[in-house]
Order: C-alpha cells, then sequence, then structure tokens
C-alpha cells in the first residue's frame, strides 16, 4: 500500500505561495463532489518503496462543470481540466492535501477519465526516455493563449478601477473599508493575475498605516497604472522589463525552467538577514544573501503553511559556497539555490553608507520602477530624533520603518556606538533584520 | 509651482472636482500636454513624480545618542545567551532570578541585546518579584542604565536613592525595604529600634515586608520581635511572622514543632524491619494556632481529611534536622521508612521543610527517593515535588548523579529531572564562561 505523504512533503510540491493559499479553502471534504485513490503497486515486481498509486477527484468550482483533476503519485504528474498552467494547480495541492490527512478513501478502481489519462502515463513511463508529464502542444498552447486574454482584459478592468478611484476621490475608498480592495483583488484572481491581486489586497491596510496614507495610497494606484500598462504593452518592452512586468502581474517561472536556463552564479555568498512574513495562512520565508566576491544581491525565497517550519537551511550570518540561478528579471534578485558546494567562513559584510544605499536604490530603480523592497547592510549608529533611525560618518541619517517598532535591541547592541547592520529598505525607512555586535558576532533583530 | 502634495490632495477630492496640477521634476522635460482622461493623467503624473522622489531622496539628518560607557565585564558566551532567550520567553522568574545571580557573581554581563526583554520583564514582575529589577540593574550595568535613559517605560531602572532617612519617611515601599534591609546590615538594633517605633502606624502589606525584611537581615536577632508579633491581633501579621519563624533554624518555633512532630511520629523497629507509626494531631489547639497553624481547610488546598491536614502543616514547619537526630538515621533513609498510608502526607511536609530551612541534604534525599521510582501520586506531592526540583542544590542534577529516566516515567518526573538538568547546565554554561 502507497505511504501517505505528510503534509510537508505536498506543500514542498507547491510552485509558489499564491497557489499554496488557494489550495487551503480547496482541501476540505466540501470542496469535493468525488474523490478517490487507488494503489497501483498490485504489481509485485514494483520497487520498494517507490511511490505508486493515483488519486482523483471533482472539484465544485466556479465554473458550472466541476474541474476534474487527477495525481498520478509514481511523478508526481498532474492532469485537471481547469485553465491554470501551474503544475501543480490548487485543486491538484488540494487534492494532495486532502489525502495526506487521510480524507481520500482507497476506492480501486479510478473513473474512465481518469483511468484514460493514467493508463497512457503507465504506458510512457515504460519509456524511459520521456520522463514528462504528457502534454497536449496544441492544447498547452490553447491554454496559454486562453490566460494571456484573461490577464489582458484583467489589466484593462484594474485600469479602469484605478482611474474611477482617483476619479472619485481617495477619501471614497478610505471610508469603504477592506472589501473595497477584497473586491478588486478577487477580480484580478479571477483574471489569473494572483501578483496584481496580492498587491491590492495589501492596498486595504494603507488607509490604517497613520500619516501620509493618502500619498502612499496614491503611489501604489499611480504604480498599479503603470505596472497595467506595461502589462498590456508587454511586446514593446525589452526582455529583461518584460520579464519583471510578467512576474509581478502574477505570472510564474517553473524552477525547472529557472535552473535551465539562468547561467548559474557561483560566489561565496554571505546569508545577510532573514524575514518571516504571514499572510493568508501562508508564510513566506524572504532570505537576503551577498556574493563575497560578485558583491550581487540574491533573495531566496521559501513558503510553508501556518504551523509547519520553513527552509531553515541558510543560517542568518553563515556563507556558503554556492551556485545560484537567477529567476530573470530587469534587477535580477530572486534565486534558486542550484548547487552547494561549502560552507565557508561568515563575519560581518562590508556595510555601506547612507548616500551609497540610496544611490544604488536609484539605479535599481531606473530598471524596475516597482522595485520596493531593497537590501541594505549599512555601517551606522541609531538614533530616536527626530525619528528612529541610523546615521553614518558624514552624519547621512535614514529613518528606521516605523512598522518595524522600536528595535530596542538594536539601540541596546550599539550604545551609542557605529555598528554593522542589515535590513530591507523600503520607501518609508530601513527595516533593520540582522545586526553585529562589536565583537563581530551576528544578531538577529 | 504645484507638488507632489498639491498632486495628493488633487487625488484625495478627486479629479471630478478639482484640476490636476502639474508638478515639475527637476532634469525631465515637463511633462505632457494633459489631454485625456484627468483621472489617468493624474495617475501617470504621480507614478513618474513616485520614482523621482524615491530614486532622488535624500538622507535626512539625525541627533546623536549619548555614548554609553564601557563595561568591562565580558558578555556570557552564545550558548548562555540563547538558553536567557529561552528563558526570557518562558517569562519564568525565579529561574531568571537565579541566572542573574549567577551572573553577577562571575562578573559576567548578559549580551546586549537581551537587555531590553530583560528590563521589560522586570518592570512587568517587580511588584511581585522586587529582587529581579535589582539584579537587571546590577547584571544590565552602565547599558542597562543607558537604554532606560531612552524610554520612561525603564524609569524605574533610574530611581533615585533618596537621601537620608527621607527614603525611611516619604518613601516607595520599595525605598523603604532598600533603606531598612541597608540599615539592618549596618546597625541590626537600629533596625529593630526602627520597627517596633513604625509598627503601629504601618499597614498590613508594610508590616509584611517590615518582618521579612528583618527575618532575612537579621537572623536570630529578629526572633524576639518575631516571637511578639505571634500575640498580634493582626492574623496577617501572625502567619507572616510565624512563617518567618518557621524558616528560621533554631527557632523556638521550629523547637515547638519538633515536639509536637514527635509525638505524632515514632520509628518502631520490628521484625520487617524499621517503619513509622503515625498518630495525628487530634485538633488544631491553641498553641498549633498561636504558631502559625490555621484550623480548617485552607482556601485553595485540596480537600484531605484534617488530620492528614495538621499533620502535614506541623511536619512542614519541623526543622528536617529534627528526623534526622532523632532516629540517628540519615535523610534518604528517613525518607525511605514505611508509614503506609501516610507516606503522601509526610513527603509533603518533609518537601515544604526541606525548601523552608534550605536544607539540601534533605532536598536531595526527596528528589532521590521520588526519582527512584517510589513516586508521589497525589497532586500535593507532584506539586512538592517540582518545587523541590526548582529549589535543590543545582550541582545535584549533575547528569551523572540523576537516575536514568525509565521508559513509562510519568511526565513529572520527566520535568523534575528536565528542571534539574537545566539548572545545573544553566550555571555551568557560566562557570565555563567564567574560566574561558
Amino acid at each position: 500500500m502507497t505511504e501517505r505523504w505528510d503534509r510537508a512533503r505536498v506543500l514542498a510540491l507547491a510552485a509558489d505561495a499564491s497557489s499554496l493559499r488557494a489550495a487551503q479553502p480547496l482541501a476540505s471534504g466540501r470542496s469535493w463532489a468525488v474523490t478517490g485513490a487507488a494503489d497501483e503497486s498490485a504489481d509485485e515486481s514494483a520497487d520498494e518503496g517507490a511511490d505508486e498509486g493515483a488519486l482523483w477527484g471533482e472539484c465544485l468550482g466556479s465554473a458550472a462543470t466541476p474541474y476534474r483533476t487527477v495525481v498520478d503519485l509514481s511523478g508526481p504528474a498532474y492532469r485537471c481540466s481547469c485553465p491554470s498552467r501551474k503544475f501543480p494547480c490548487k485543486h491538484a495541492l488540494a487534492l494532495m492535501l486532502l489525502w495526506s490527512d487521510g480524507a481520500v478513501g482507497t476506492n480501486g478502481d479510478p473513473p474512465d477519465w481518469a483511468a484514460s489519462w493514467l493508463a497512457g502515463r503507465t504506458a510512457k513511463s515504460a519509456d524511459p526516455k520521456d520522463v514528462k508529464p504528457p502534454t497536449d502542444p496544441a492544447a498547452a498552447l490553447r491554454r496559454a493563449e486562453q490566460r494571456e486574454a484573461r490577464v489582458a482584459s484583467g489589466l484593462t478592468e484594474l485600469d479602469r478601477w484605478l482611474c474611477d478611484q482617483v476619479r472619485q476621490g481617495l477619501a471614497v475608498s478610505q471610508r469603504s473599508g477592506y472589501r473595497h480592495w477584497d473586491d478588486i483583488a478577487a477580480r484580478m484572481v479571477d483574471a489569473q493575475a494572483p501578483g496584481l491581486a496580492e498587491r491590492l489586497r495589501a492596498l486595504a491596510a494603507v488607509p490604517y498605516s497613520g500619516s501620509g496614507w493618502d500619498g502612499r495610497l496614491l503611489e501604489e494606484y499611480a504604480l498599479l497604472r503603470l505596472l497595467a500598462a506595461a502589462g498590456r504593452d508587454q511586446g514593446a518592452l525589452p526582455p529583461p522589463l518584460r520579464d519583471t512586468v510578467r512576474s509581478r502581474i502574477g505570472f510564474t517561472v517553473r524552477q525547472a525552467d529557472v535552473l535551465a536556463s539562468a547561467t548559474p552564479v557561483r560566489d561565496h555568498w554571505h546569508v545577510l538577514a532573514r524575514r518571516d512574513l504571514d499572510q493568508d495562512r501562508i508564510r513566506t520565508r524572504r532570505v537576503w544573501l551577498r556574493g563575497r566576491r560578485t558583491g550581487r544581491t540574491a533573495l531566496v525565497l521559501s513558503f510553508a503553511a501556518l504551523g509547519q517550519s520553513l527552509d531553515d537551511s541558510l543560517a542568518v550570518g553563515t556563507a556558503t559556497d554556492a551556485d545560484l540561478a537567477f529567476y530573470p528579471a530587469a534587477v535580477p534578485l530572486r534565486a534558486l539555490v542550484a548547487a552547494r558546494h561549502d560552507t565557508v567562513p561568515g563575519g560581518p559584510p562590508a556595510g555601506t553608507t547612507a548616500a551609497g544605499l540610496l544611490a544604488g536604490y536609484a539605479a535599481a530603480l531606473g530598471q524596475d520602477p516597482w522595485l520596493d523592497t531593497w537590501p541594505a547592510v549599512l555601517e551606522a549608529t541609531p538614533a530616536r530624533a527626530p525619528v528612529p533611525g541610523l546615521y553614518d560618518t558624514a552624519g547621512d541619517a535614514l529613518p528606521l520603518h516605523p512598522g518595524a517598532g522600536e528595535c530596542w535591541p538594536l539601540f541596546a547592541l550599539s550604545g551609542g556606538h557605529p555598528l554593522t547592520v542589515a535590513g530591507e529598505w523600503t520607501p518609508r525607512g530601513l527595516w533593520p533584520l540582522t545586526a553585529w555586535d562589536e565583537g563581530g558576532r551576528v544578531v538577529p533583530l | 509651482m504645484s507638488t507632489w502634495h498639491d498632486l495628493v490632495t488633487a487625488s484625495l477630492i478627486g479629479t471630478e472636482r478639482s484640476v490636476v496640477p502639474a508638478p515639475a521634476i527637476p532634469g525631465l522635460p515637463a511633462t505632457e500636454d494633459g489631454t485625456g482622461d484627468p483621472a489617468a493623467v493624474l495617475l501617470d503624473r504621480a507614478a513618474l513624480l513616485t520614482a523621482a522622489r524615491r530614486a532622488g531622496r535624500r538622507p535626512d539628518r539625525a541627533e546623536p545618542l549619548p555614548v554609553c560607557e564601557p563595561d568591562p565585564r565580558p558578555a556570557v558566551s552564545p550558548a548562555a545567551s540563547r538558553r536567557l532567550a529561552r528563558m526570557l520567553a518562558d517569562a519564568d522568574a525565579a529561574l531568571l532570578i537565579e541566572w542573574l545571580t549567577a551572573v553577577v557573581a562571575r562578573g559576567l554581563r548578559p549580551a546586549a541585546q537581551h537587555l531590553p526583554a530583560l528590563l521589560d520583564q522586570a518592570r512587568r514582575l517587580r511588584s511581585k518579584h522586587a529582587a529581579l529589577a535589582d539584579l537587571v540593574a546590577q547584571a544590565g550595568g552602565p547599558r542597562a542604565r543607558w537604554l532606560a535613559g531612552l524610554n520612561p517605560d525603564w524609569g524605574f531602572m533610574a530611581a533615585p536613592t533618596l537621601p537620608g532617612d527621607d527614603a525611611w519617611r516619604l518613601g516607595s515601599r520599595g525605598q523603604r525595604r532598600a533603606y531598612l534591609a541597608a540599615l539592618a546590615a549596618k546597625d541590626p538594633d537600629a533596625a529593630l529600634d526602627l520597627v517596633k517605633n513604625g509598627w503601629a502606624a504601618a499597614d498590613p502589606a508594610d508590616r509584611i515586608m517590615l518582618l521579612s525584611v528583618l527575618a532575612d537581615g537579621l537572623g536570630p536577632a529578629a526572633e524576639p520581635l518575631l516571637e511578639a508579633v505571634l500575640d498580634d491581633p493582626a492574623v496577617h501579621a501572625r502567619t507572616c511572622a510565624a512563617d518567618l519563624l518557621a524558616r528560621q533554624p533554631g527557632s523556638a518555633l521550629g523547637q515547638r514543632m519538633a515536639e509536637r512532630a514527635l509525638r505524632c511520629v515514632r520509628l518502631e523497629r520490628s521484625a520487617r524491619g524499621p517503619h513509622l507509626v503515625i498518630t495525628p494531631p487530634a485538633d488544631c489547639d491553641a498553641s498549633m494556632r498561636r504558631d502559625g497553624i490555621t484550623p480548617g481547610p485552607a482556601a485553595g488546598s485540596a480537600p484531605i481529611p484534617e488530620q492528614a491536614r495538621l499533620l502535614r502543616e506541623v511536619v512542614a514547619r519541623t526543622p528536617p534536622r529534627t528526623w534526622t537526630d532523632s532516629f540517628g538515621l540519615t535523610a534518604a533513609q528517613v525518607v525511605a521508612l514505611r508509614s503506609g498510608t501516610w507516606t503522601p502526607v509526610l513527603f509533603t511536609g518533609w518537601a515544604r521543610a526541606a525548601i523552608a530551612q534550605r536544607d539540601h541534604d534533605w532536598t536531595a534525599a526527596l528528589i532521590g527517593h521520588a526519582l527512584a521510582g517510589r513516586l508521589p501520586g497525589t497532586a500535593a506531592e507532584i506539586q512538592a515535588l517540582g518545587q523541590l526540583a526548582r529549589r535543590a542544590d543545582p550541582v545535584r542534577g549533575v547528569p551523572d548523579t540523576l537516575p536514568e529516566l525509565w521508559p513509562d516515567a510519568p511526565p513529572v518526573v520527566g520535568a523534575a529531572l528536565g528542571v534539574l538538568r537545566f539548572r545545573y547546565d544553566m550555571l555551568k554554561e557560566l562557570d565555563h564562561d567564567h574560566s574561558g
């Protein structure tokens, strides 16, 4: 009998945080009209411990007919009648989560619609050359075109909505509450633009973010309109900028494609800082790396459901000799660890001045105007007035992000002396994440 | 000339009711003519200006802070720091106090990044654990004082000491306590006089504070006063004085309790070996009441038969040496004596007495007995074992002198062993820091 996988193993298959997030509400018996699992290891000669078997189910979505989802656990490989181009799609993820919870009964024979695909896979996997899930190229192209069309009409709708907001006045949005942004975010989900949906959902907090909220909301609306315009006209953009625009809209690049297409960058990568964010029952971990030789900065993301543990392999303050594969972008930051060679000594990284940090951010903004989180390593002294911040030897000061709180440990470490601080620079200020004490020891803040 | 601020104002009102401003961006040609949907024009100008403002941001100025004077003491090791972080998360005042005391005694200091959390805990717990704030101040040294100067929440750290006897006449209860403790150390007779003269005017909480400072600071010299308070009309003060006397080795109250206890518990040697024969007190007479034993079930305590409760209260106030001395046995041998259904009563009573008198032999014997499998079963015993593990001499937590945890050991035994090991490791870690 196939051993049921634990949740962590299922979650690890997700392509990104948004598919995890989308799958969770579907991972309940109420969302499924039919589910089933088959144990196909009847073949005695099957390798011991090999994962065998299949799952299938009919998911009651927003469409008139349920989506039909099949998972071949031996791949694993997935097939679903939904239009998503993600593998696994949220339905397949949800079905596997349900199975992992023990909520899918083993009931022998799959229905015909599942059986035919599974039979096709068995035949193919007999051919060792073909390990890819079978895709009908024409169907895949059709799905891709369909999505482009949906996204394009979503972008038009978003643009119209943004102009409406400014026409009526932002004061109206402020009075209408969270629903206001949830509604347009939901429409962007329908338009298969999850990146836009996420940005819109985050806006609901802006009117409650203290004085200056109106200016911050206008900035976000303006940048969203710029993104919508760029998205509709992406053919005219240089390829790296087009990649940036598409990823911000919510088109994902598969890890395998990144690994296949990017030239890996080998360096001693210093783990500068780490930040975990919880949103909608998904935890996202951002790990910032800095290459000692190349001076390049990289961002490694990992995802987990709330309550599950995140990837701990990159410990702040250490350094790793590794190959990184960067996702294509105008300012390539996000990367995958393609190969890890060795652990090398850590120690405090070299910090820059306030002016140096701002210049670096300005140059990056020239490539990607939507960039609002920029890695920072400063050599500076904390101050309390006029606002909590850090100043360098030139006396140039940068504020701390108001959301980062009082940061007392940072002050305690400094005692009025300069120290090395790593964090995220944002338009609202620096979010400090790591400091190095006078002995050069790393202290996560 | 219009600015970003004008764009924000226009967007707030809405382009239906306002004109779209055209802010200039230095270094860029004037914006396009602005025909078309005014809302779209506004958003496009805002996008351009947003990027320009973000990219063109200039650093601010800041007011430097005073520089903290150096602290020559070395910081504790990273391992000790990690342990402190765990203790801070658990907010366990007793362990924090023990750890900080050991840190101060070894001439070390906590890592600077933990000072804010230590100051917060000291503030939160300072009504119940006055000692914690003092220890944080001592262990934190100049860096803690520097921090307290930046955050009004930690103002308690900077509480000025009042000159002369102003602290006594005008100070808060904490300041009065500090004044009296200092006086007791210098001039015990003056401290006693001060308490006697102030007694009538003191409120009940003050009286308890006065008595405990005297008992801690003076030892036997405070006994006559405490003994006199046993006849005080206020029940609070009476109970407090009786508890303090019971804690004092060699006190007359302890002697009276020992006599009572030996009337209740007799050692008999029979063919089946020595065992204890129990005759519990018949009732709570006037002399027992004077010595702090209250009749009837105490509020909140588990309902047990009255006679068993009275026996436990007597044993709990009896100096543990009474048993070893009069039976001619070691603590471990006494604890192992058979006493039938009275075992749990005696165990809890002995545990309380060993803790009150800080008798490490007895604490170790009781823990050893419980951990050897002759387990406490009742809730009171479990609680007693937990207390013992927290108060035992940590050197007794040396890993190889402790029994191995057997497979189906109840959680309470595992917890007690865990606490002992934790405390042992905690101090060992600091010794290692010190020598290294």
